[in-house]
Order: structure tokens, then sequence, then C-alpha cells
């Protein structure tokens, strides 16, 4: 309730700066949704760096809607960015919005998803979900054991990041013969989704050791699902490292969890953006990959909010 | 009369006979088909037709039927509400903020606890109620446009309070909290008691109370109503108060659940709750339809949804059957009503037998 004036204090001030900074160059902002924590830190960090190299910031959530960042692409080269930071709402459909900007002489840098074009985009800085998806399906198989049955959680089908984690569970998971999986169910990256399903499925299978999730939000909805179940011993873990999902493994509810460096990420394209307005090159090859991290209880608290902090 | 019931041949009696076995078939399609899924299931999967199942089954269930019942008395007086999912996800947020972060008035910070936060939550969600009751009754707006407004306004404002971040922990503030949607009461979940209590009530005031049949006289015919007396807008306000209500606390329910309030929860709840609505037979043209009906709506959907998670069928299908599922039964309502009109006669002439 308090956080509502709050808010609207911070924006005030936001805009009023902002007025006083007119002359300052612009870098539009766009990533998929603000009400999720992982977006949300890595439009937090990208704004932050940027205003502190002196820059004018704008941000916009697109919904994974092709057409709606279609448009938000619009309004950046209407309005005069110099670069445009873009989380991306789809692999080929982006690419025309991508060249169109290019085309219009502005900078665009693409975090957390890449595109199938080489050559439009100054830099794609990506974190390596398939790793990340390899070294947390490797904690989930050491935690259960070398045999039992397990469940998934995937992401919402359509999204590549959901296809590219199961693959990278199962390159894991499929090479050890005594794990099975009895049940595969989409929950949307949702937690009440994830909630529900997970009940139905401790109902059809009672003997399951692990459920392992495309990303910390359907793992935390299964995680109520198993504590209401009155369930132990089933291993769950995530994928992202929200803060959520570290408070989950420090009480031990949660197993593991992917963390993402959206953080750093973020950081990397405003430098690169800079150094790219500044010298024209961004001095780093197109495509970087970046390692995601495990976050276990033994090392949970090294990460805060998507970042190594030690 | 005897002579004209003697003179029915008897291939007309029995076309009378067949055609009221069909019609009544056709009035009880919800509860057939949700005999049906369920033979289905539990044939399929063995552990389908467990007491446990059907607890967690019929605690999933709920959340849908909470909002049917809301939505069924504004679908009966005419309108629709497509604001019940946002204005759910803005009741937890309420909920959340205030058990996470307590009030602030005059620079001190209270932590008011859980009754206060039930109490905000439904204020919040009745002041939601009252401005879709407004400008459906009093400003004229079409109810699909209004409610279409305040779905957003709602799910804005949800984001802002947290600035789109989640409430965390919400039991560990408030234990008392939990037990709204975690506790049971005789081995059966709460959330399933608030929805056969919400039914009790919704049904008897639907069909013993003035206001209830207030209800189906202004959707069945405003002008006719006005006409009579009944005091339209009032009506109409009332009917959104009471869906504002049941989103409200369909929202604490899965706030207590997930021990979390997230601002994006119950995104697309409403097309499920006007999807139990329909399959339960209520008209969308208003005036016609059942509380019961809407209930055993939401059964089906909820049999279907958990029963299909359970054979393990992929996402995708499952949005498929569930639409076609929708679509028969709206299609199926058209048949009815038009197999009744053809069948009118031939059920008035073998009436008078079945009376002699």
């Amino acid at each position: 309730m308090k956080s509502l004036p709050l808010f609207l204090i911070a924006t005030l001030s936001l805009t009023a700066c902002n007025r006083s900074s007119l002359s300052k160059p612009l870098i539009a902002i766009i990533v998929p949704s603000q009400d999720n924590p992982y977006f949300k830190a890595e439009a937090d960090a990208a704004v932050t760096r940027a205003q502190q190299l002196g820059y004018r910031t704008r941000v916009d959530a697109h919904n994974d809607d092709a057409y709606r960042q279609d448009n938000l692409v619009d309004a950046a080269i209407a309005s005069g960015a110099k670069a445009i930071i873009l989380d991306n709402a789809g692999s080929e459909s982006s690419i025309s919005a991508v060249r169109r900007a290019t085309k219009e002489g502005i900078a665009v840098f693409l975090i957390d998803r890449e595109i199938q074009v080489a050559g439009i985009a100054k830099s794609q800085i990506i974190a390596d979900n398939n790793q990340g998806a390899r070294i947390v399906a490797e904690e989930f198989a050491r935690a259960t054991g070398p045999t039992g049955e397990y469940a998934e959680l995937l992401g919402r089908e359509s999204d590549t990041n959901a296809q590219i984690r199961t693959t990278g569970f199962h390159d894991v998971l499929d090479k050890i013969p005594g794990l099975k999986r009895v049940s595969a169910q989409s929950a949307n990256w949702s937690q009440s989704e994830a909630f529900q399903k997970t009940e139905t499925i401790l109902q059809a299978h009672g003997s399951l050791a692990g459920i392992i999730a495309g990303n910390d939000t359907m793992a935390l909805g299964a995680v109520a699902a198993v504590r209401s179940s009155g369930r132990t011993h089933v291993i769950i873990t995530g994928f992202d490292g929200s803060p959520d999902a570290t408070s989950a493994i420090r009480s031990g509810e949660l197993q593991a969890t992917t963390m993402q460096p959206a953080v750093l990420i973020s950081r990397m394209a405003i430098d690169q953006a800079d150094r790219f307005l500044k010298t024209g090159s961004t001095g780093e090859p197109e495509k970087q990959v970046i390692p995601c991290d495990l976050v276990t209880r033994i090392n949970v608290d090294n990460y805060r909010d998507f970042e190594k902090i030690k | 009369m005897n002579s004209v019931s003697s003179t029915l041949s008897s291939s007309e009696r029995l076309a009378g006979n067949g055609a009221r076995i069909a019609l009544i078939l056709l009035r009880a399609r919800a509860i057939l088909v949700l005999l049906l899924l369920v033979v289905l299931f539990s044939i399929l999967a063995p552990s389908f037709l467990t007491g446990a199942n059907l607890s967690i089954l019929s605690k999933h269930v709920a959340i849908s039927a909470i909002l049917a019942m809301g939505m069924t008395f504004v679908i009966l007086s005419g309108g629709i509400d497509l604001s019940v999912g946002s204005v759910a996800g803005l009741g937890g947020m309420v909920a959340g903020a205030i058990l996470t972060q307590g009030i602030t008035i005059g620079g001190n910070t209270h932590h008011p606890g859980f009754f206060v936060a039930l109490l905000a939550t439904f204020f919040v969600c009745l002041v939601a109620g009252a401005v879709n009751g407004w400008l459906v009754s009093r400003a004229g707006v079409a109810p699909f446009i209004a409610t279409l407004g305040t779905l957003y306004i709602a799910r804005g404002t949800a984001l802002l309070m947290s600035n789109g971040k989640t409430f965390p922990n919400l039991a560990a503030n408030s234990p008392s909290f939990a037990a709204i949607g975690q506790s049971f009461f005789l081995h059966i979940p709460t959330p399933v008691w608030m929805m056969f209590l919400l039914f009790a009530l919704a049904a008897f005031v639907a069909a013993k109370t003035p206001f209830g049949r207030h209800v189906y006289a202004v959707g069945g015919n405003e002008r006719a109503a006005r006409l009579a007396g009944i005091v339209v807008p009032r009506v109409k306000m009332y009917t959104y108060l009471f869906s504002a209500l049941c989103a409200g606390l369909v929202g604490l329910i899965i706030a207590s659940q997930l021990e979390a309030a997230h601002p994006a929860t119950g995104e697309s709840f409403e097309l499920n709750a006007i999807a139990a609505v329909v399959l339960g037979g209520t008209s969308l043209m208003g005036g016609r339809g059942s509380i019961a009906g809407s209930l055993i709506g939401a059964f089906v959907i909820g049999v279907l949804t958990d029963g299909l998670v359970m054979l393990g069928v992929s996402e995708f299908w499952q949005i498929v059957i569930k639409g076609v599922v929708i679509v028969l039964a709206v299609a199926i309502d058209q048949l009815q009503s038009r197999l009744q009109a053809k069948l009118l006669p031939l059920l008035l002439r073998s009436t008078p037998e079945a009376g002699a």
C-alpha cells in the first residue's frame, strides 16, 4: 500500500530530471515484460548503467508480442534514440524490426535472446541456456540419485528458451537409464498454473522423486504444491536465479537453480553501446555467449537479484 | 378431452415421449458430459477416482466456480464481467502488500495483520465492482467495454503496487492467511467449502428471493422490467458488486495457496468463468440459466483440465480440446432452443394424455 505513493513520487522525479537532461542522447530499452523479476532486473541494470554513462533512457515491454515490439522499435526511431537495447520477442519474428532500426542508423544491441541472422545487430549477448540447463540437470540427477521417476514443467512451448532448456535437461537426464520422466506439462512460465498442474501430477504419480522446472516461478509453484501435499523428499530445481528462488534455496525447499547473469549482460550491452557510439566499434565479436552459474545451498549467499556479488 | 386423447395414434404418442426424453437429455447435457468425462478418465487414469485426487480436483474447480457464480448473476442480468481475473490479481496484491509492507500512516508503519488485509482486499474489489456497476447502469457504457476498461485498470494498478514484483512469504507474516487456501475442514479443502457455501447462497438468492427474480427479469426484457417497477440500475449494480466480491475471494485463495502475491495472477481467468457459465446452459443474452448449471460447467472444465494433465496430454491439445468442448456446448444450446420450438406441437398434443 505504501509503495504506490512512493512509486508516483519516483516517477515524477524521474520525469523531472529527464526534462532537465533532454539534451543527453537517448537509449531505448525494450524488454519482454516488467512484471517478471528477471526482465525487471535486466531493464533496471541497463537503465542504471546508461544513466551513469550520461544517457537518457526509456523502457518499454513488448509482452512477447512481435507486433507490439515492431511498434516500440518504430517509437524508438521516431523519438531519435541513438541505440536500442532489445530483449527480443522471437528469433525469427524480430529480424525485420532490428533491420529497420539499423537502416535508420540506430545501433541495436540484443540481450538475453538471439536472432537467427548475423550482421544486423551490433552485438548479441546471450546467456548460455543450454549449458545452464545441463548444470542444473546434473545437480538434479545428483540429488534424486540414479533411479526414480521425475516430472518436468516446461515453459511456454512456443518460446525458444523453453525448447533450449528442455533439450539441455534431456542431454543430461536421458543418459541416466534409471531416471524416468513420467510426466511433462507446460505451465506457461506461471506460478499458479505450475501449482495446480503439480498437484495433479503428484496424484497421478505417487513415487515422484523430483520435478525439474524450466524457470523459477514454475519451480516455486511446484514447491507450494509439494508443501500442500505433505510430501517430503521431492527434489525441485528451477532456472533463472530469481530472489524468491534463492530464498527458497536457503530454506531448503528448492534444491538448486541456474543463475542467468542478467545484470552482467545488460551492463555489457550498455558499455558496448557507449563504445560503439563514441568510437564506431564495440571492440567485441557480435555474438557473445555468457555462461550461467549453478546456485545451490552451498553458494547461495554469493548471488543477489540475478547478479554475482561475491 | 377424452375423445382427443383417444384419437392420438400410437406413433404420435411415441414421438411425444421421444421428444420429451430428448429434451430432458439436452437439458441435463452438462451433467451427462461431466459423468462421461469422469467415467472416461477413471478408466484411462487409475488414480483419477481416488479421494485425494477428487479433493485436489475440487480445489482447482473452486477457483473458476467461485468466479462463475458471480459471473452468472452478471450474465443473467444481460451483462458480462471481463474484469474478474484482473480484480482477483489486484485483490491478492492488496492482501500481499498489507501483510508484507504494512500500512504507513503519518510516517508510522503499522502491521495490522490478517483481518485488516481481508477487509482491505474486499473493499478494493468492491470499489472495482462499483466502478463496473456505475459505468454500466448509470453511465450507459456497454458492459463489454466498461469491464474491459476495468480489466486494464485493475491489472495496471496491481503492477504499480509492487512495481511489477511479487510479494513473497505471505505465510511467514501471518500463519492464518495460509489457512484460507491450504487448510482442511472435515478432510475437505477450505476453498471447496467456500465454493459450496457460496453456491448454496447464490442458488437460494437466484431462485427464492425477489432480487433473484429481478435479475432474470432485467436480463429477459429490460424495458418490461423497468415498466414493472424494478429499479434496473440497482439490480445491475448489485450483480457487478457480487462478481467483484467473488473475484476478491479467488485472489485471496490463490495468494494463500502460493503464499505469494504476483501481479499477473488471474490472467484469462474471466474466460474460464464465462466458459463455465456457458457450459452450464446460461444464455449470454441474459434472462435464462442457473447457478447449478455454472457449478457443473466449472466441474466439466476442471475435470477436463486435470484429467488431461494426468494422462500427460500436451498443452497444445489441451487448448484445442477445451475449445471444442465450449463450441459444442454453445452449438447444443442453440440446438436445444430450436428443437424445443419444433417439438412443442408434439409435446402439446401428447400432454393431455399424460395428464389423464
